[in-house]
């Protein structure tokens, strides 16, 4: 089982634009949109993102990607994840990011296919929400959480800090694997 | 005349001799020259990118504990015996006693003892450390209604990994690079207002300018508190700092300016620290206390 929470939160904008469809199947299959507000963007396209994520699920993580990408191709910051208790597939475009911690360090997940075990902690966001933390805040944050809801309360809180929540979209997933569960 | 050939005789004689010392020595000075290079160059990759097995990392500590303009020391300090470092690593503690409380510094201490009687303590079994720590919140709690309490930050620094402990809002400081991160996430009421802010979409300007903002919601003495403690150790490298302290440091000298004080040295670092404190001349300054540790590697 994947724990995850979703942070989709408008910052100090008007709306939120930034959009995450999620499948929640055997395996949990996410796209994470980072949308900036002066992006033509259209409703229409994130609806065939949603029902092309809706239906993924039996669909290979390579197939969902070359249906996505015609729809994306104009947006440029997207992110495609599918993850399930053994392994974690991200494809990457722009600025969104995705990290794991490991071996007590922070590491940016490179795009394919990465092993996990039981009490991995990943995180995927936008560059919005991670301008305003550092590897070292993220990777405390993971450590000493006990849910993946306040690992994302704690790095709120920092972002707070910094800008009280009053600039951009803020947009991210956090994942702890549990095969126990 | 004689003599004279017989010099000439000997100086030839030992001309192959002379001639293979050279090169002897020529070969030892390339050798070590390359010897040199290779470990500079080896020490300055391992520096940058930090060692996969960046086991002989060795740990510098001072720490001060200052009354400021308090009528009364309320911190409490607790560092283990470095004799078994090897061993069972090193653990420090700042207990900061709740100001305005009337067994703050009764507690504070206490709880300073107690950690003395858990080293050496395990460095893998954090929940039962946390669990013991949380028992003895009860125990205090019992004892003092919460009449008094006090913060606690900890650390459990062992080869290249740490662990930490806290309850209340105390500091923890992990500097890498020259960028100060306060690790621990605060136990009081403004952590609570940001995160209903965050649930209803707002922003959380108000959050700061709420009165009762900082105060406490986790402290040693109150029943049941939440002992956050770090479930997976995190890594640490050469040159890192870390600085355990009570908000006497940091309300005194903003994060921010932490790294204009920080030294090679932990003595150093300490030294400059509490300068900077007292140069303040803040009225109403807390009692201040910080251990300050510097991450190096050892050659040996």
């Amino acid at each position: 089982m994947i724990e995850n929470y979703i942070l989709m939160h408008k910052g100090g904008q008007e709306e939120y634009n930034d959009n995450v469809f999620v499948n929640y199947s055997s395996a949990l299959t996410m796209a994470i949109l980072y949308i900036p507000a002066e992006s033509d963007f259209s409703v229409a396209d994130e609806a065939s993102v949603s029902a092309l994520v809706q239906g993924s699920s039996k669909l290979r993580f390579r197939d969902l990607s070359e249906s996505i990408y015609p729809i994306l191709t104009n947006l440029k910051n997207y992110m495609l994840i599918r993850i399930d208790d053994k392994h974690i597939e991200i494809e990457r475009h722009g600025k969104v990011y995705a990290y794991i911690v490991q071996n007590g360090e922070l590491k940016m997940l490179p795009n394919g296919m990465t092993s996990l075990e039981d009490e991995d902690r990943v995180i995927c966001c936008t560059w919005e929400f991670l301008r305003c933390l550092n590897d070292i805040a993220i990777l405390s944050d993971a450590v000493v959480s006990e849910s993946a809801e306040e690992w994302m309360d704690n790095m709120v809180c920092r972002i707070s800090d910094k800008n009280r929540l009053s600039e951009g979209n803020l947009t991210a997933v956090t994942m702890i694997v549990r095969s126990g569960d | 005349m004689i003599l004279k050939k017989r010099t000439m005789e000997t100086r030839f004689a030992d001309l192959p001799t002379l001639q293979s010392s050279v090169v002897a020595a020529l070969v030892l000075f390339v050798i070590t020259t390359i010897a040199f290079i290779w470990l500079v160059v080896v020490y300055f990759k391992r520096k940058r990118a930090g060692s996969p097995d960046d086991s002989n990392l060795y740990i510098d500590c001072a720490y001060f504990c200052e009354i400021g303009k308090r009528p009364s020391q309320q911190d409490s300090v607790y560092i283990s015996d470095l004799t078994d470092y090897r061993k069972y690593g090193i653990t420090a503690l700042v207990a900061d006693g709740m100001g305005g409380m009337e067994y703050g510094g009764e507690i504070s201490e206490k709880v300073a003892d107690f950690v003395e009687g858990m080293c050496p303590m395990s460095f893998f079994a954090t929940e039962q450390n946390a669990d013991e720590l949380r028992k003895l919140s009860n125990q205090l709690y019992d004892q003092y209604k919460l009449s008094g309490g006090s913060t606690l930050a900890m650390v459990h620094i062992t080869g290249n990994f740490m662990n930490y402990y806290s309850v209340g809002d105390s500091d923890i400081i992990l500097i890498r690079e020259g960028k100060p991160t306060i690790l621990n996430p605060r136990q009081n009421y403004m952590a609570l207002l940001i995160k209903s802010l965050c649930r209803n979409n707002k922003q959380t300007v108000t959050a700061y300018s709420n009165p009762k903002a900082r105060s406490l919601i986790d402290f040693m003495g109150n029943q049941n508190p939440r002992v956050i403690y770090t479930k997976k150790p995190i890594r640490i490298f050469d040159g890192d700092k870390i600085i355990v302290s009570s908000d006497g440091l940091t309300d005194a000298v903003a994060l921010r300016n932490i790294h204009h004080y920080l030294k090679d040295s932990a003595s150093a670092t300490a030294l400059e620290l509490k300068r900077a404190v007292a140069s303040r001349k803040r009225p109403k300054q807390d009692n201040y206390t910080a251990i300050v540790f510097t991450v190096k590697r050892s050659f040996m």
